[in-house]
C-alpha cells in the first residue's frame, strides 16, 4: 500500500520536473511563497475595501477551484499526457497489468494528490501569507493560531474540491448522461431559489464557516464532504470512461472556403474547429473568458464607488488585455509541434499561425469593450481600445517570448513564471495610476506596441534555434 | 538520393548516432535496421531536418538538411514513428490540411483513391482522435503519399497495420519503388525488411555495423536472423539479452 503512494508521489515529481525542467519546477513552491508574501504586504490596503470575511471568502474558493482543477487533470488528463509523452503508462491507470485492485490504485492516487498539492500550493501560500501578516498590521489574521487555522481550512477546501471531482467523475463513468441530468437538475434548483438568495449563500462553504465559527459541525461537515465523496467514488469505482465517438461533415473546407486566399487560412479553420469540437466546445470561452470578464466588471464597478479616482473603462480594458492574452494559452493546447515537425514548417511558422487564430479570438474582448464603453462613456472609446490592443499584443508578445508553443508547461517554471510577473506586474501598476490622471495619458502604452513587434521578431528567431527534445 | 557522411548526434554525453556514412541510390528501398533504442529514429530525424547532427553532413535530394530542412521536408513524404494527427479534425479533413499545408491546388481526388486504397473511407468523417492505431497509421501513410513525393521516409511502416493492409503497403512500395521513387524504412522486424528491401543496413547503439545490398551473396548463404542476432550480440556488442532466464531454460 505505502510501496504504490510512495511511486505516485516519485511519478508525479519526476513527469512535473520532466515538464517544466528540474529545477524550474523545484522553484515553482518558493516562487508561490514569495508572490503570496508580496501580495499579502498590501493587505491593510486591501482591508479598507474588503472585510476580514470576504477576504477569507476568496481565499477558500480559490482553494477549493484549485482542488477541483487538479482532480480534473489528474482524473481526465490521461490523453493530455498521451501528447505530451506518447502512450502514457501511469500507475493510476495500470490497474489491468498490476496485481492491484483499481480502488487500492485510486485510494492511493487521492492521497497523493491532497500530501503532494497540500506542499506544492497550500503550504508555501500560507506561509507565504503568514510571513507578511506577522509584519504588518493583517487585522484578524492574527499570527501564530489564526494562521495555523487557516492552514487546516485552506486544506479542507483543497480536498472538498478533489473529492467533489473525483465523485462528479465517478459518475461520469457510469453514465454521462445521468451527470448532465443532475447538473441540469442542481442549476434548475439553484434558479427556483436564487429569489431567495443572498451573498450570505456563499458563506455556507463548511470550510469558510469553520475557519470563520470554528464550531464542531462545520468542521464534521467539512470532513464529511471530503469522505463521504470519496468512499462513495472508491465504492462505485469505473476506470472506463464512456468515450462517444462523434462523426462530422467536412466543415474545415467550408471555412476554409470563407477565408479565400488569406494565408492562414488552414490553420485559423482548424484552431477554429479544435476550438469548437473539444470539450467544453464555445462554452470555454463563456466560462473562461466572458464570466470572468464579467465578474471583473462588477467588482471594478463596486471598487470604482469606493475609490472614485480610479477610471473603470480604462482598468476594465487593462484587464481585458491581461486576460485575452489566456487564449493564445487554450490555442497551443490542442497540438505539439512534433504533430508538424515532419512537415515543411518551422516552429516560428507555427507561433505565427497560432498568432494569428488568437488575432481573430481576440475580436470577441474587443467588441466586448466597445459595448461596454459605449454604455458607459463613448467619450472613452479610442483611449479605451488602443490600450486594449496594446496591452494584448505585448502580453501575448511577452508569453511567446518566454513560453514559445507550450505556455500552459513553461509557465510552470519557477524562473520562466518570476521573469513574467516582473515583466507584466510593474506595467499594470503603472497604468493604474496613469488611469487616475486622464484617459489620455495611457495612450503612452502605444509604445508598447514597437516593443511587442521587436520582441516577436525575437521570438521566432529563438524557437526556431531551440531544438525540442521531444521530436 | 540520400548522402550520409559522417555524422555524429551527442545527447550530453550519450552517443546516440556515431560515425554514420552511407548513401541510397534512387529507386532503393532501403531499411535501417536494429534493435530498440539503437539509434533509428534519431537517424530518421536528422534526415528530415527536425534535429542537427552534432557534426557530419547529410544531402537529400541535393539539398543539404543542416542548410535547408524545409525544403527536404517539401521534397519527401514523411511518416513519423508516433501516430499524431490534430485530435479535432476528422480523419478527411486532416489529409486536406495537409494538402493545404503542402500548398496543392487539387486534391480532393488523391484523398479519395487513399481512403480507397487503405480502407478505411468508413472512418473518413470521424475525429482523428477517436481512430484506432492502426486507422490513425493508414492516415499518417496516406499524408505522406499526398504530394506524390520522389522519396518517402518511413518510420516502422507496417507496425499496426492488420495482414491485409500490411500486404497492400508492401505491393505499394515495391510499385512505387519500380517506377523510380526511393524509399527510406526504419524498421525492427526484419521479416518485414527480407520481404520488401532492396538494401539494408544494420545500426547497433549508434553505429552501423552493416549495409550491403539483401542480393548479397554473403547474405544470402545465411539465415537472415542469424546474421542479424550475430551482428548485435557480438562479445563487443553484448547485453541483447539472448539468454532464456534460468527458470525457463
Amino acid at each position: 500500500m505505502f510501496d504504490i503512494f510512495k511511486s505516485m508521489l516519485k511519478e508525479e515529481w519526476r513527469m512535473h520536473s520532466n515538464l517544466f525542467g528540474n529545477n524550474g519546477f523545484s522553484l515553482f513552491p518558493v516562487f508561490i511563497f514569495l508572490f503570496t508574501f508580496f501580495v499579502s504586504l498590501v493587505l491593510p490596503i486591501f482591508r479598507e475595501i474588503f472585510t476580514y470575511a470576504q477576504i477569507a471568502l476568496g481565499m477558500h474558493y480559490f482553494f477549493l477551484l484549485l482542488g477541483s482543477m487538479v482532480g480534473a487533470f489528474g482524473l481526465m488528463g490521461r490523453e493530455f499526457m498521451n501528447r505530451r509523452f506518447g502512450q502514457a503508462s501511469m500507475i493510476a491507470y495500470s490497474s489491468r497489468t498490476l496485481p492491484v485492485s483499481e480502488r487500492l490504485i485510486f485510494a492511493n492516487f487521492l492521497v497523493k494528490d491532497v500530501v503532494y498539492y497540500f506542499a506544492l500550493y497550500v503550504l508555501p501560500f500560507v506561509a507565504g501569507f503568514a510571513l507578511a501578516a506577522a509584519l504588518i498590521p493583517a487585522g484578524n489574521f492574527h499570527f501564530p493560531f489564526t494562521l495555523l487555522f487557516l492552514l487546516l481550512t485552506l486544506s479542507l477546501s483543497f480536498m472538498i474540491g478533489l473529492s467533489l471531482v473525483f465523485f462528479l467523475s465517478t459518475i461520469y463513468a457510469h453514465s454521462g448522461k445521468l451527470l448532465t441530468l443532475g447538473l441540469l437538475a442542481g442549476c434548475v434548483f439553484l434558479l427556483s431559489i436564487s429569489g431567495n438568495l443572498d451573498s450570505g449563500i456563499f458563506y455556507s462553504l463548511p470550510s469558510l464557516s469553520f475557519f470563520l465559527l470554528s464550531s464542531k459541525s462545520q468542521f464534521l461537515l467539512s470532513s464529511g464532504l471530503i469522505i463521504i465523496p470519496s468512499a462513495l467514488s472508491l465504492f462505485f469505482l469505473k476506470v472506463d470512461f464512456p468515450q462517444a465517438k462523434k462523426s462530422f461533415p467536412n466543415s474545415f473546407s467550408r471555412l476554409c472556403g470563407k477565408f479565400g486566399s488569406y494565408r492562414y487560412a488552414a490553420f485559423v479553420a482548424k484552431d477554429f474547429l479544435d476550438l469548437k469540437r473539444s470539450e467544453g466546445g464555445f462554452g470555454k470561452l463563456i466560462f473562461s473568458f466572458l464570466l470572468p470578464a464579467a465578474l471583473i466588471w462588477m467588482l471594478l464597478s463596486a471598487l470604482g464607488k469606493v475609490l472614485p479616482a480610479l477610471n473603470i473603462l480604462i482598468l476594465i480594458s487593462l484587464v481585458l488585455g491581461v486576460l485575452s492574452s489566456s487564449m493564445y494559452n487554450w490555442l497551443t493546447e490542442y497540438d505539439i509541434f512534433t504533430s508538424y515537425a515532419f512537415f515543411p514548417l518551422k516552429v516560428s511558422d507555427m507561433i505565427r499561425n497560432k498568432l494569428n487564430s488568437y488575432l481573430f479570438l481576440n475580436l470577441v474582448p474587443f467588441i466586448l469593450l466597445i459595448l461596454l464603453t459605449l454604455k458607459k462613456d463613448p467619450a472613452f472609446l479610442l483611449p479605451t481600445l488602443l490600450l486594449f490592443l496594446s496591452i494584448s499584443l505585448y502580453m501575448v508578445s511577452i508569453l511567446i517570448y518566454l513560453t514559445g508553443l507550450s505556455p500552459s508547461i513553461n509557465l510552470y517554471n519557477g524562473r520562466t513564471f518570476a521573469v513574467y510577473t516582473l515583466s507584466v506586474m510593474p506595467l499594470l501598476l503603472v497604468n493604474v495610476i496613469l488611469s487616475m490622471f486622464g484617459p489620455y495619458y495611457v495612450l503612452v502604452n502605444l509604445l508598447l506596441v514597437p516593443l511587442a513587434l521587436y520582441l516577436l521578431g525575437q521570438s521566432f528567431r529563438k524557437w526556431d534555434r531551440i531544438e525540442s527534445p521531444r521530436f | 538520393m540520400i548522402e550520409v557522411r559522417n555524422i555524429f548526434k551527442f545527447y550530453g554525453s550519450t552517443k546516440a548516432v556515431n560515425d554514420i556514412s552511407f548513401s541510397i541510390g534512387k529507386g532503393e528501398l532501403f531499411g535501417l535496421l536494429g534493435p530498440n533504442g539503437s539509434g533509428k529514429t534519431t537517424m530518421i530525424r536528422m534526415l528530415t531536418g527536425q534535429i542537427k547532427p552534432t557534426s557530419g553532413s547529410v544531402r537529400v535530394h541535393g539539398v543539404d538538411v543542416l542548410e535547408d530542412p524545409i525544403r527536404v521536408r517539401e521534397l519527401a513524404g514523411i511518416v513519423p514513428e508516433q501516430e499524431t494527427p490534430p485530435s479535432f479534425l476528422t480523419a478527411e479533413e486532416y489529409l486536406y490540411f495537409v494538402a493545404k499545408i503542402r500548398k496543392m491546388e487539387s486534391y480532393e481526388k488523391t484523398c479519395e483513391k487513399w481512403f480507397e486504397f487503405l480502407d478505411f473511407g468508413d472512418q473518413k468523417n470521424s475525429l482523428c482522435k477517436d481512430l484506432s492505431r492502426g486507422t490513425r497509421q493508414k492516415l499518417m501513410f496516406a499524408q505522406a503519399f499526398l504530394h506524390e513525393p520522389e522519396l518517402a521516409i518511413i518510420d516502422e511502416p507496417l507496425i499496426n497495420l492488420d495482414p491485409v493492409i500490411q500486404r497492400k503497403v508492401k505491393d505499394f512500395l515495391a510499385g512505387y519503388v519500380k517506377n523510380g521513387g526511393t524509399v527510406f524504412i526504419s524498421t525492427h522486424i526484419l521479416e518485414i525488411a527480407k520481404q520488401i528491401c532492396t538494401s539494408i543496413g544494420i545500426i547497433y547503439k549508434g553505429k552501423l555495423v552493416y549495409t550491403g545490398r539483401l542480393d548479397d551473396p554473403t547474405l544470402q548463404r545465411r539465415n537472415f536472423e542469424d546474421f542479424f542476432l550475430d551482428l548485435v550480440s557480438r562479445p563487443g556488442n553484448s547485453g541483447t539479452g539472448l539468454s532464456i532466464p534460468a527458470q525457463y531454460a
